[in-house]
């Protein structure tokens, strides 16, 4: 059985010893570090410290030295991100954390896409993600943009207060068939109506599938405005944006 | 070079992890404010009447919200 001894990097045994309390992960994850060579190691105590310019750089220096993609997923960027979300768990990180180290992984994926295309897994499908003008409320939408990347979509973060001519820009830009407009606030949710409208009057509104979503954001109001779909969480976005893109496809 | 499943098979996991990620981050804004981070600092982009302002330039504000409330009404 392996020890935790045999892990080289002390951050790594530290974070093993301070965050994970149950017996069996414990030693699961001893188990992985345990077989991982000291590059990933470092990659997967970058990721956990949400470093994302580390991460990118020591994930594209391991892959350039001739050590799988494979290796770099399984013992760097999923065994740190697996230590992230055992913290989390247990309620010792939070959410913005948990996205700092979200962010770190996809720089690291950013290197391992080539590779992913190669082997024939592609995207499945381009999405454009943005609060709505007037809203800088972004942490539902940062969730739903973490999980659509983890399902394997390509997705354009417009941010926070993005009008509904930087919408129709992102569109025209990127040929994305989805998008997505969140709002926390009932004062602003009119402007998902508003944005939609937008794209009417350019003319587009049949280019593009629009999902919407946020705390004030109803089925009801959604059908309302005029939207494809309505997703009442990150789950559900993912869901509601497959969904959607097997509808476009298909017509 | 790996293949279409294995490579498939790791994405399968990330996306899993994230599923559970995303789930505990929907009970955990039930008692705590999402954009408060480890050293109860505020991330927020938008004002909130929760938020104290930062000793250190640079440093992000403090909260002071007590999540035993509602954070929600202190948004604007």
């Amino acid at each position: 059985m392996a020890e935790i001894t045999d892990i080289t990097n002390e951050f790594i045994r530290q974070e093993i010893e301070e965050f994970i309390e149950r017996p069996d992960e414990r030693q699961r994850t001893i188990g992985t570090f345990a077989q991982a060579c000291p590059e990933m190691q470092v990659i997967a105590a970058a990721l956990i410290e949400g470093e994302n310019e580390t991460v990118s750089r020591l994930t594209r220096q391991a892959l350039d030295s001739g050590i799988e993609a494979l290796e770099v997923m399984d013992y760097g960027l999923i065994a740190g991100m697996g230590i992230v979300g055992i913290k989390f768990r247990q309620n010792f990180i939070f959410v913005p954390e948990v996205l700092a180290c979200a962010r770190a992984m996809k720089a690291g994926m950013a290197h391992i896409e080539p590779i992913l295309s190669a082997a024939g897994v592609d995207p499945v499908g381009t999405v454009v993600m943005g609060t709505v003008k007037g809203d800088l409320h972004d942490i539902g939408k940062n969730l739903c943009i973490m999980m659509l990347r983890g399902a394997g979509f390509v997705v354009h973060d417009l941010g926070v207060d993005t009008s509904p001519d930087r919408f129709i820009e992102a569109i025209e830009e990127t040929k994305a068939p989805l998008m997505g407009m969140s709002a926390l606030l009932t004062t602003t949710m009119p402007n998902m109506g508003k944005t939609i409208e937008a794209f009417i009057d350019a003319d587009l509104r049949d280019e593009v599938k629009i999902m919407v979503g946020g705390a004030p954001v109803t089925q009801e109001f959604a059908d309302d405005m005029g939207a494809d779909g309505y997703g009442k969480d990150a789950l559900a976005c993912v869901a509601l944006a497959k969904n959607l893109l097997g509808v476009a496809v298909k017509s | 070079m790996p293949t279409r499943e294995e490579l498939q098979q790791r994405l399968d996991r990330i996306s899993n992890l994230f599923a559970s990620i995303v789930a505990h981050a929907d009970e955990q804004s039930t008692w705590r404010c999402p954009y408060k981070n480890r050293f109860d600092r505020c991330t927020a982009q938008f004002g909130c009447r929760n938020k104290r302002k930062a000793g250190a330039a640079g440093e992000l504000p403090l909260c002071i919200g007590d999540d035993k409330l509602d954070y929600r009404p202190a948004w604007e």
